[in-house]
């Protein structure tokens, strides 16, 4: 029954969409947009429709009605409440249909704002064919209320590694990131076919590129925080194609946001804004198809319907295309530099705009080339860490140095002499920082190490240098905030990564073993058997010098389906955590694997993503607000 | 540059990007699993999906000159497409179809061959769907065919008037 209304008003939905791009057609032909009405009437018809059909999808998935396919495939009766709700959009179908319903929210919301009524509509537009393209997509190829007949009596169940509280509303921020950029993305042409990309298309645009780009942070954080305590490798990024898929748009979002800053002050940069406007938006679809179609994690998906993959392509290479056409025969052609000065601020974010888009290139290529290779040649090659780490370091210090004195600089007047004089305080602060840090703590001096502490301590201090120099009234929380997380997130990056330690060793308990500076004691073994699992704990003493830590990591089997996943045991404090993960020994019948990692400054990783994020939503109320 | 230049550039790029990924498409669904053609089938002791004391051992394959094996499963909507093919080929050209019920539910297995027709003489239960992974499946449904044990060919998805005379080749 909540299958049948779900699909009706999925249905529905689309009838409405259809109905909703004629009378904006209507309206933009008359040119005088007498039938707003009615465009506003079936825009908010069609959010509703979705709502309905998002809501009725949850419910299916609460109730276990397993004639629904999509339920039957990720659900299971003894699961918890909170991962039978997650589990509406931890699966393909339904994450289409959140997918979706992102994308008729922005509309939604886009067509209450104050903005005038061309733009609007016009905007309106290019959402309504978006959310037609990918409407179609999901009642042909994968739609979440397929019934099964007959209805089984048990579902296969969640993959027990998703079974999470923060995987629960991990994806949820991801997309309201991914798919929020398409509101900039159809406001921006909307701008370029109405001649209207100015000023104060800046203006608006501010506030609807901020707000996604401070969900996709924290998507990315939450993310990255799970991988680190769910997975049990002691990483938290391990440049995977998921993750860069994420990165990316995250990437040019951030060159955007200051583009479009400039274009907001000098009334310049209009086609480049208006470019990264269009790209930001292709990225994530990039991103949707990587993740969608099968392409990645092509080994395990069963049963997948390999039309879905030639569909998604299809449709982001036809926006794609038609997006940079109009992007080509509508760019912005009036050019108001003034005199050409190195020391200007919006040199500095010029200059950095071509770093990220270097990062992006950097890992677009890392992520897609090895697959299409792969299509081509047959050849497997990886592309690991060390090609992204390699590649990435010597330029990630440039930035931070133009990072660092760019918000410092004039927009108009060119001040030499002042520069010369923060350049002067900032490198004798940053090289006494860096320079105790390197010889308090390492034995060996690597020069990136020291480059890395160095500008970021340099990019730190001149945020502090800026926060005091400031004007009470005109200080500019949220850049501060946001930019000051990024340089703690780059020192705390670097020491972590030369500081950290692992241990790795077969143990049976009663065994002590001292590896390093470590000793380590397997105390104890107990078992705990709960609802849905039975969970295995291993006690471990862990002594470094004087400090002792008792660490209870744990294996568990799950029952539907039947899998062990690993569980972490993490003591973390400001400093340093210091993480324990086990596994079954294939080899060594009697013993278990143990892994030990000693992770320095994790605290300050994620403090520094919920700083950046944090700048991000602040400026968005500070934005709503004017 | 004149604009429609550009917008040819545009679209001869959308146009290779296209191909390539088309194939990095196509390209996932072969490779993979064509490693265990010509191969020997992998050794595995099943449980029967109707009578719990009857076995399906992998061993059988190796004393019949031909075999056909599809990977099913009650929950896989191609399956339920693919099933009146399977009725039909079974009872054509008499060749005794064995089944693989893929990670599934023994009720909900029984139910869909009540209410379908059964078209297999023996059906072992990969509940865990362990030995699915073993033969290189990609995904269900998928049909393997063996001479003396060894995979000479296999389908990827539901079968099809093409993929059923390609079989009826292969036993000639």
């Amino acid at each position: 029954m909540g299958g049948y209304i779900g699909n009706l008003a999925l249905f529905f939905s689309l009838i409405f969409n259809v109905f909703l791009i004629f009378s904006l057609v209507k309206g933009i032909r008359s040119n005088n947009f007498k039938n707003l009405r009615t465009i506003n009437f079936f825009n908010n018809s069609i959010f509703l429709l979705l709502l309905i059909s998002f809501l009725t999808l949850i419910y299916c998935f609460i109730v276990s009605d397993f004639s629904n396919v999509a339920v039957y495939q990720n659900s299971h009766t003894t699961k918890p409440l909170i991962y039978k709700i997650s589990g509406a959009w931890g699966n393909h179908e339904g994450s289409m249909v959140l997918f979706i319903l992102i994308l008729s929210l922005f509309s939604f919301v886009f067509f209450r704002t104050k903005v005038s009524e061309k733009l609007r509509v016009y905007t309106v537009f290019f959402q309504s064919i978006l959310i037609l393209i990918f409407l179609i997509f999901l009642i042909l190829t994968s739609n979440p209320f397929d019934q099964m007949d007959p209805r089984p009596s048990q579902g296969l169940g969640l993959n027990p590694i998703l079974q999470d509280p923060l995987l629960a509303i991990h994806p949820p921020f991801l997309y309201f990131g991914y798919v929020g950029f398409s509101l900039v993305f159809s406001f921006a042409l909307a701008g370029l076919v109405t001649n209207n990309f100015d000023k104060s298309w800046s203006k608006i645009a501010n506030f609807w590129i901020i707000l996604p780009w401070s969900l996709l942070t924290i998507g990315i954080g939450l993310g990255s925080f799970w991988a680190y305590y769910e997975l049990g490798w002691g990483g938290y990024w391990f440049w995977d194609p998921v993750e860069n898929a994420s990165l990316m748009p995250w990437l040019a979002a951030t060159a955007l946001i200051h583009s479009n800053i400039v274009t907001l002050k000098k009334d310049t940069l209009h086609s480049w804004t208006a470019l990264l406007s269009i790209f930001t938006f292709i990225m994530s679809l990039l991103g949707t198809f990587l993740v969608r179609s099968g392409v990645l994690n092509s080994v395990h998906a069963f049963a997948n319907d390999p039309y879905r993959g030639v569909y998604i392509l299809s449709a982001i290479l036809f926006i794609t295309f038609f997006s940079l056409a109009i992007f080509i025969i509508k760019s912005p052609k009036k050019v108001l530099y003034g005199k050409y000065s190195f020391f200007l601020r919006d040199n500095f974010i010029l200059i950095n705009n071509c770093f990220l888009i270097f990062f992006l290139s950097v890992v677009l290529v890392g992520t897609v080339y090895p697959i299409i290779l792969d299509a081509i040649s047959g050849k497997s090659i990886s592309v690991g860490p060390i090609y992204y780490h390699t590649i990435l370091a010597p330029f990630l210090f440039v930035f931070l140095f133009f990072m660092s004195h760019g918000p410092l600089l004039s927009w108009n007047k060119e001040d030499k002499f002042l520069q010369i004089k923060n350049f002067k305080i900032f490198f004798l602060i940053s090289i006494m920082i860096s320079s105790v840090i390197i010889f308090w703590f390492f034995d060996y001096k690597d020069i990136i190490l020291i480059l890395g502490l160095f500008f970021s301590a340099y990019l730190i201090t001149s945020v502090i240098f800026d926060w005091f120099s400031q004007k009470k009234l005109s200080l500019n929380f949220g850049r501060l905030v946001s930019h000051l997380g990024f340089g703690t997130l780059i020192f705390a990056i670097f020491i972590n990564a030369y500081l950290s330690k692992e241990i790795n060793a077969a143990m049976k308990v009663g065994d002590e073993i001292k590896i390093q500076d470590f000793i380590i004691k397997f105390k104890s073994i107990n078992k705990i058997k709960k609802e849905n699992y039975e969970e295995v704990f291993g006690n471990f003493l862990v002594t470094n010098k004087d400090k002792q830590v008792e660490l209870t990591p744990s294996i568990r089997k799950y029952d539907q389906p039947i899998q062990f996943t690993s569980e972490t045991s993490i003591k973390t404090n400001f400093i340093v955590d210091y993480y324990f993960a086990i596994n079954l020994s294939e080899f060594e019948k009697d013993k278990i694997m143990v892994r030990f990692y000693y992770k320095p400054l994790m605290f300050w990783i994620w403090l520094s993503i919920l700083l950046i994020a944090f700048g991000g939503i602040y400026q968005t109320f500070k934005l709503r607000n004017e | 540059m004149n604009n429609k230049y550009k917008i040819i550039i545009l679209g001869i790029t959308v146009v290779i990007i296209f191909v390539l990924f088309l194939r990095v498409l196509n390209s996932n669904k072969t490779y993979q699993p064509n490693q265990m053609i010509g191969k020997k089938i992998p050794e595995f002791i099943l449980e029967d999906l109707f009578n719990k004391n009857t076995r399906l051992d992998s061993k059988v394959f190796s004393d019949k000159d031909f075999a056909v094996l599809n990977i099913w499963a009650s929950w896989c909507i191609p399956c339920r497409i693919e099933h009146p093919f399977l009725m039909d080929f079974r009872d054509k050209n008499q060749i005794n179809i064995i089944g693989l019920n893929y990670k599934d539910e023994s009720v909900n297995a029984k139910n869909f061959l009540k209410k379908y027709g059964n078209p297999y003489s023996l059906i072992g239960v990969d509940k865990k769907g362990e030995v699915a992974i073993q033969l290189g499946a990609y995904g269900v449904p998928e049909t393997y065919v063996l001479k003396k044990g060894k995979i000479i060919f296999k389908h990827i998805g539901p079968l099809n008037e093409d993929a059923v005379n390609k079989i009826l080749e292969l036993k000639k």
